[in-house]
């Protein structure tokens, strides 16, 4: 039944796209049109509308917004403030709340959770200048996950929808980041750098059990759950330039997604569960596209 | 003997002026007759091997161990999170973030032993454009302004352009070694931008009440317009003016030049190579000038060194997001713009007189920061150089095992600017005569 929902809903919305004009090749669709630089694609409000950040000047990172409904109508920013970069926004589940990483002054970077229908914002504090990455809500959209490096290596900590209550999720060496729940919230999956390079690992949130999914000596990142939760997609230079692949949540059957020669970064699901959106530079241009993806039994193992 | 007066400079190797003399002498019979032979070896001398020079200013100071001198093998608190892959160039490996200037490293040569005297960004600038501490002063002139000066203008083209957003700074002030320095202003840069669109803009003609190319329609109301901007100048400013004056009339009036700065010229499919951001359209400007013997092109990578801040525009001073831009933004466009500029160089057959440097002004500690980032180093960076003539595909000089200070002779900015100016011909005599660059000599390993 479920499947059947989610079929019907991915039909829908390429019947929608393709009654737009937009372009659909290869089980690909196109989303965005002005070339410039951009990143963290996501889709809210059950697939209607697409986030994302992109260069608006060649010195302002701007956080906008897509109604899926009118692709060719273009971008409109999500905040009014025109003066501060806003990148990785992540919504709560009921779309409510918004958590963005903004950058107010020199070398000043703070995390941002904002009540978007009461208008009002609360903000994360910590001790040092370092910079806040990442934020993820959790499933029951009462806490905020994120990445922070306060005394060294960058950690994940969790705060609720105030700002408040920190607590701290890892204390390992290297760099963590990028950290997507599980659709129960009882496991983070996230990338490490201390094995040389960017890993790939979940983690069990109450007994702290880490694993690790990908052994690679280049780099795997921004790892995200599917919405049924089975699935990651990441990102990987494995095969020589950033593509997207998708693996099953205990690292195994991994399935590349993209074979674009140029570069394809910040993948996300579809609320459907069968496509990704991302950000892809073709002839030097970078848009959103959104791809299909092959559900598990349609691939063959790794 | 040649007199140098104090200057201790030195050449690099090859016929310098003096060396054509002493032939011209010992052999005064061969085809032509001395003096021939004298204002041939002149001539030569002049121009010298580089026609045109292009520096990548990657203003900022970009992690060398994040980049181009990995250290993999150093403890956790040092190296970096990135992979690293394999060059053309034995035994040389960059980060992962750099595959397609990794595939093409036999196309240039790399230094990772480049050191400065000054932390600072602005003095840092200085020192890294000039060769020399500002506060030791007076200023002395940019490496461009030393070859502009030496060379003159290329046709109604100015010898020495910016190709930025503006003079490079930090929020508190710019860097004073930007121009002419003792030379005098007019040697100052000629400022010209293309935004991401490869849409020109020369801020230095908005003197002209906004007139454009296509409404300059004869001399006379052009004169008239440049008067009047003229008179809206105090004295300070006249000296640039003139000069101003005089590379503004010749962009406007001859179509020639105009056409160097036309990006729309170019295929859709050549200025997709470059990139569609500021610094990938600043390439292939560049390109166009050093197309139209331009002498000296420094596109700069911003003006701002500042990375992460309002109205600023991303130079590599990642004091914070370090890791993060250089992955998610930074290096992916540097290694897109380089790689298709070295191309279209080399492709268009550019690359062998014409000069191609990327540098900013110093590195970045290879100790990682407790907020996970790094600060400035000045004791140890890179510098990449192809063409007009450096024999490719080597790494010159190393560093530490954590790449905090070379292990081989330190290469100092005054190295860089006098093997700049010896390539284009700005020998030891006229160094002296000019009184620029003192006390310099040549990294002789890169010819």
């Amino acid at each position: 039944m479920e499947e059947a929902s989610f079929m019907s809903s991915y039909n829908l919305l390429k019947l929608l796209l393709f009654s737009l004009g937009v372009s659909l090749q290869g089980g690909e669709t196109r989303l965005s049109f002005d070339g410039n630089n951009k990143r963290d694609p996501l889709f809210i409000q059950n697939g209607e509308v697409l986030v994302y950040s992109y260069d608006e000047r060649e010195d302002l990172i701007r956080a906008v917004r897509v109604d899926m409904a009118d692709v060719k109508a273009g971008p409109t920013p999500i905040f009014d403030d025109g003066r501060s970069h806003q990148t990785e926004i992540a919504y709560s589940p009921d779309g409510r709340w918004a958590s963005y990483s903004e950058c107010t002054g020199n070398l000043t970077g703070k995390l941002v959770i904002r009540d978007m229908d009461a208008k009002k914002q609360f903000e994360i504090k910590h001790g040092g200048r370092g910079a806040y990455r990442t934020p993820a809500f959790s499933p029951d959209g009462k806490r905020v996950i994120y990445a922070f490096a306060e005394t060294g290596p960058m950690q994940l900590w969790s705060v609720n929808l105030e700002g408040k209550d920190k607590k701290q999720l890892t204390e390992t060496e290297g760099l963590t980041h990028w950290p997507s729940f599980t659709p129960d919230g009882k496991r983070i999956a996230y990338a490490n750098s201390r094995e040389n390079n960017y890993e790939i690992y979940i983690r069990d949130l109450d007994s702290g059990e880490e694993k690790r999914l990908t052994k690679n000596r280049l780099m795997d990142i921004r790892p995200r759950l599917s919405p049924d939760g089975q699935r990651i997609c990441f990102v990987s230079t494995r095969d020589g330039n950033y593509e997207i692949y998708v693996m099953d949540v205990d690292g195994g059957r991994v399935q590349r997604i993209t074979r674009n020669e140029e570069r394809d970064d910040f993948p996300s699901w579809h609320p459907n569960g069968r496509q990704l959106v991302y950000a892809s530079e073709r002839d030097g241009s970078v848009d959103i596209y959104l791809v299909d993806v092959e559900l598990p039994q349609e691939v063959s193992s790794k | 003997m040649l007199g140098f007066g104090n200057f201790n400079a030195q050449d690099c190797s090859g016929p310098t002026r003096r060396s054509f003399i002493k032939t011209a002498a010992a052999v005064p019979f061969t085809i032509g007759s001395t003096s021939q032979v004298l204002e041939a070896a002149q001539a030569a001398q002049k121009s010298g091997r580089v026609k045109s020079v292009i520096l990548l200013w990657l203003w900022g100071g970009p992690s060398h161990v994040d980049t181009f001198d990995p250290k993999p093998d150093a403890p956790m608190e040092y190296r970096g999170p990135f992979g690293t892959i394999p060059t053309r160039t034995p035994g040389m490996h960059f980060t992962e973030l750099l595959p397609k200037m990794a595939a093409r490293s036999n196309k240039y040569t790399v230094i990772r032993s480049n050191v400065t005297t000054n932390g600072g960004h602005p003095g840092a600038g200085t020192v890294g454009l000039t060769g020399f501490e500002e506060n030791a002063g007076p200023i002395q002139p940019n490496f461009g302004s030393i070859v502009a000066k030496h060379r003159g203008s290329a046709e109604a083209l100015p010898p020495f352009f910016y190709v930025g957003r503006g003079i490079p700074r930090d929020l508190p002030r710019r860097i004073e070694g930007y121009g002419g320095g003792t030379l005098g202003k007019a040697y100052d840069p000629f400022l010209v931008s293309a935004n991401e669109r490869g849409q020109v803009s020369i801020p230095q003609l908005d003197l002209l009440d906004g007139m454009s190319p296509k409404r300059i329609q004869n001399r006379k109301k052009m004169l008239e317009q440049l008067d009047l901007a003229e008179r809206r100048l105090d004295a300070a400013g006249i000296e640039q003016w003139h000069r101003t004056h005089q590379s503004a009339y010749g962009l406007l009036a001859d179509p020639a030049a105009r056409k160097a700065f036309d990006l729309t010229q170019e295929s859709d499919k050549t200025r997709g190579k470059y990139g569609q951001t500021t610094f990938g359209q600043g390439c292939l400007l560049a390109r166009r000038l050093a197309e139209a013997r331009v002498p000296y092109i420094q596109v700069n990578w911003s003006e701002y060194v500042e990375t992460f801040s309002p109205n600023c525009d991303f130079g590599w001073d990642t004091h914070i997001f370090n890791f993060e831009l250089l992955q998610d933004r930074h290096c992916p466009i540097l290694d897109r713009a380089y790689s298709a500029l070295i191309d279209d160089l080399d492709e268009r057959g550019l690359l062998d007189d014409t000069l191609l440097l990327a540098m900013g002004e110093f590195g970045r500690t290879p100790k990682i920061s407790n907020r996970a980032a790094r600060e400035h180093h000045q004791h140890c960076y890179f510098s990449i150089w192809a063409g007009g003539g450096i024999e490719p595909g080597r790494c010159i000089g190393e560093s530490d095992a954590k790449g905090e200070r070379p292990i081989t002779r330190p290469i100092t900015p005054l190295h860089v600017g006098t093997t700049i100016a010896e390539l284009c011909g700005v020998g030891a005599k006229e160094r002296a005569e000019m009184k620029v660059l003192d006390g310099g000599s040549v990294i002789h390993e890169l010819i």
